[in-house]
């Protein structure tokens, strides 16, 4: 994906192009970018893809000039969009751009703010009313409070000094502070974040604001505020409605901070509460808890077809992912009858599947000890004979057999 | 040895008498527990212990501070360092050599002629060897939870009744001040009529992942540690990490229905039934054998309408601890001698000679040797143990399921769900079983 649009994006100064693919449903989605103190090349292409696989967005990369470049060339319509994602932190738009744009978000436009976009635009006032609190810049005292939380408490400090910092990249626990928001409704209230920049010492006028998740930024962890900095805020400006992650710096590949389920998952839901103030989204089965960071190398959902196929080569040293796809799956059926009977039925084509290992046979005979029904049990009685899988099948049958 | 066999059965007698009897919460003065008397050799419960690890260790200690009113004898463990450690403490204590050592709880019980025993072991070994102990006859002090399903809870709860031994549940939070002010409050109804409790038990540890496996090391013995438990290979988890994977444990929840869940139950007059609905999610780590709950939020319905939230600390305003909404305010326990009140004023009242007094221990390790010797009923009752545990194994199912759980709690049954209620037990691992019931 990456690599088919790179030369496009690189030759274009400015350029709106379309997934070739996918047919246009869902909201128009508009991402900015083009320039950045991060690698927007990246970043950018990762967005669309994050957005788009929900089905409920259509987006656009569209590239700014480069710095130093004639602004005046970039003037989007933004009317034609229900969203707009900023993912630029570069040379001031046109006068008449910008006019444009708090036009669209006082009539009601959806906006993500993302990562360094809350870097952008120091001096341009009503931009940052929209991100609440930005940092670098210049940005000091006369933008605004820092906004954070210490022991407890949400703390609004008017002492002077530079806004915006982070310590050494590491991976960190991003805590919820409004779990009934509809944005992390239904999450888990602590969960581990993958290697990103902990930013801290944001500032800015903080205005409509609500600070959904903070992360402890640790000076013992290399460098650090020891306060819970901010993490996810919604604003409202006019009749808009605002999602700022803050979290996502992209490394080749988008990295752990882009790949991280939380990140992915948060800002799927963020940016429909953007657009409609509610999130119709399901909670994904591999978000993450505060147990261990969840990576997707390829942004997507594992699928149940591709669980099966990954359990059936499990072994004692290999990943347990698929098991907790197929778990969690057993679990959101809530009983369903129909739906367990097509995983026993898939569970046990793997028992009888004599290329599957003798610890995936453990793992599944586990399960179908409580979900398994008297389809399993005549395939379950011959694994009995099965010296490495007695135990297990004589577990599963002492539960399926007994009344 | 014949005064002592005699006394025991003398005891047995007198807690035959009592069994049943005691219902209503009581005070028992501790001038008829004959504190500050010396207590003549004859009379000292002779006791040894089962699991030497952390918690047990931590129970011998209590134990040997009440001095020359017990008589630790003999120590057993599956894990040689663990218990030459137990060994060296009685010995030092008691400025001799004679405690006796087994690896095999089944050589031990056989052997020693003891009067009590503590027991400390990892959940999924709780249903055969409380049963083997209690069927001895022997008086136990055991840790909680007291069983990994509902299944072993019961067959342990039998096990007591028809052997009228003396059983004391580790839940001491009982035996702290603030704990049973707090209960005695709620339930006399100094927050109004209790209508709505919310448990906060910690949070999930943090992911242990998949530790690579290991030799076995020399001094454990990983098979018998595993027991009725499926087998599995040694991945350096039998001290202390056991408690994050579901073989063995239900995790945080589990580890702590023993402690607030059980609370809760005392000051709302639960203590003797169970939810008869139960719905709720948990959130489980996506990678490695740490397989329990990270997050866990479930709700119970009781059939006098009584609703109790059991969540990790994180997910509830009051974090961790116990707290009963009435309808007049709210009354607040927690470790750290912690008890608040919606209305400050609630936290003086009085209450009256003729209200509900709840059972009173300031030693819980006392309570157990004094009910031992008296054949009283102790403050954590086997029963109350087994209605606080069977609290979080049901939630444990509902989440494990997905599902809501209709629970019968006088048939001890889930109704409706064949799924679910295979659940309610965990097979074990050939040979080893269960006593029948």
């Amino acid at each position: 994906m990456k690599k088919k649009y790179l030369p496009l994006i690189i030759a274009a100064g400015l350029i709106t192009f379309f997934s070739a693919c996918k047919t246009e449903t869902g909201f128009k989605t508009l991402i900015i970018t083009g320039q950045n103190n991060h690698n927007w090349k990246v970043s950018s292409p990762i967005l669309k893809q994050i957005l788009d696989q929900t089905g409920l967005f259509s987006s656009e990369i569209m590239i700014t000039p480069d710095k130093g470049g004639d602004m005046k060339i970039f003037n989007p319509d933004f009317s034609k969009y229900k969203l707009v994602v900023i993912d630029y932190n570069g040379d001031s738009w046109s006068e008449k751009t910008n006019s444009a744009f708090v036009d669209y978000v006082k009539n009601g436009g959806g906006v993500v703010i993302y990562h360094a976009a809350d870097n952008s635009f120091p001096a341009w006032k009503e931009y940052n009313e929209m991100t609440g609190l930005g940092g670098w810049g210049d940005r000091n005292q006369k933008d605004g409070p820092y906004i954070y939380y210490k022991n407890g408490q949400l703390v609004t400090d008017t002492s002077a000094g530079n806004g915006g910092s982070h310590g050494k990249r590491r991976a960190y626990l991003v805590k919820t502070r409004v779990a009934d928001h509809p944005i992390l409704r239904g999450l888990p209230v602590a969960w581990l974040h993958g290697t990103d920049e902990l930013y801290s010492q944001l500032r800015g006028p903080a205005k409509n604001m609500q600070i959904l998740a903070t992360a402890f930024s640790d000076s013992t962890l290399g460098g650090g505020t020891m306060r819970d900095e901010p993490m996810l805020m919604t604003i409202t400006y006019g009749k808009g409605r605002i999602f700022h992650t803050v979290m996502g710096h992209a490394d080749e590949g988008g990295g752990p901070a882009m790949q991280c389920v939380g990140f992915i998952t948060t800002l799927q839901r963020g940016a429909e509460w953007a657009v409609t103030g509610e999130v119709t989204q399901r909670v994904p089965w591999d978000f993450p808890s505060a147990a261990g960071v969840v990576l997707r190398p390829d942004f997507k959902e594992m699928t149940l077809e591709e669980a099966f196929t990954h359990i059936a080569n499990y072994d004692i040293v290999k990943s347990t992912k698929s098991l907790s796809f197929i778990q969690a799956h057993l679990r959101s059926l809530a009983g369903d009858a129909a739906g367990i009977k097509k995983i026993e039925e898939m569970m046990v084509k793997v028992l009888k599947d004599k290329d599957a290992t003798v610890e995936s046979k453990k793992l599944l005979l586990r399960e179908l000890s409580w979900m398994g029904s008297d389809y399993s049990v005549p395939t379950i009685k011959e694994l009995v004979s099965n010296a490495e899988l007695k135990d297990e099948a004589e577990f599963a049958l002492t539960r399926l057999v007994s009344k | 040895m014949a005064n002592k066999s005699s006394r025991r059965d003398f005891v047995k007698r007198s807690a035959a008498l009592v069994a049943g009897a005691i219902v209503l919460p009581q005070i028992i003065p501790s001038s008829a527990l004959g504190m500050g008397k010396k207590i003549p050799p004859s009379d000292r419960l002779v006791i040894g212990s089962i699991g030497t690890g952390s918690q047990g260790m931590s129970n011998m200690r209590d134990f040997l501070k009440l001095k020359d009113a017990v008589h630790f004898v003999a120590v057993c463990d599956v894990d040689a360092l663990h218990l030459a450690k137990a060994k060296e403490t009685i010995d030092l204590d008691y400025k001799n050599k004679d405690c006796r050592t087994y690896s095999d709880y089944r050589e031990f019980l056989d052997k020693e002629k003891l009067d009590a025993v503590s027991i400390a072991l990892p959940d999924h070994w709780h249903g055969i060897i409380y049963s083997a102990a209690v069927n001895k006859k022997l008086h136990v002090y055991g840790e909680k939870p007291i069983c990994r399903t509902i299944k072993d809870g019961q067959t342990i709860v039998n096990a007591v009744k028809q052997n009228n031994i003396i059983w004391q549940t580790g839940s001491w939070q009982r035996s702290l001040f603030n704990f049973h002010r707090g209960a005695e409050l709620a339930i006399n109804g100094r927050a109004g009529k209790v209508k709505y409790i919310e448990v906060g038990l910690p949070d999930g540890n943090k992911g242990i992942g998949t530790p690579p496996v290991k030799p076995v090391p020399p001094e454990l013995n990983w098979e018998m540690w595993l027991g009725p438990a499926l087998k599995v290979p040694y991945r350096g988890i039998s001290h202390w990490d056991w408690r994050w994977i579901l073989d063995y444990s239900g995790g945080q929840l589990t580890d702590w229905a023993g402690h607030h869940i059980d609370i809760a139950n005392w000051g709302a007059g639960l203590e003797h039934t169970g939810p008869v609905e139960i719905s709720g999610k948990g959130v489980y780590p996506v990678e490695g054998i740490f397989n329990v709950p990270v997050e866990y939020d479930f709700l119970c319905r009781y059939s006098n309408g009584i609703e109790m939230r059991v969540a990790n600390a994180s997910r509830l305003p009051l974090g961790m601890g116990t707290t009963w909404h009435g309808d007049l305010g709210w009354i607040h326990v927690d470790r750290g001698d912690i008890i608040t009140a919606s209305d400050p004023k609630i936290l003086n009242e009085v209450i009256g000679e003729n209200e509900i007094h709840l059972y009173k221990s300031d030693n819980h390790w006392k309570n157990f040797v004094d009910c031992a010797r008296s054949g009283k009923t102790t403050i954590a009752p086997v029963e109350v143990a087994y209605r606080a545990i069977s609290v979080a194994l049901l939630g444990e199912i509902a989440m494990t399921t997905g599902q809501t759980i209709k629970w019968d709690p006088d048939k001890e049954e889930i109704i409706g769900n064949p799924n679910a209620s295979r659940l309610l037990a965990r097979p074990y691992r050939q040979p080893w079983q269960l006593p029948t019931i």
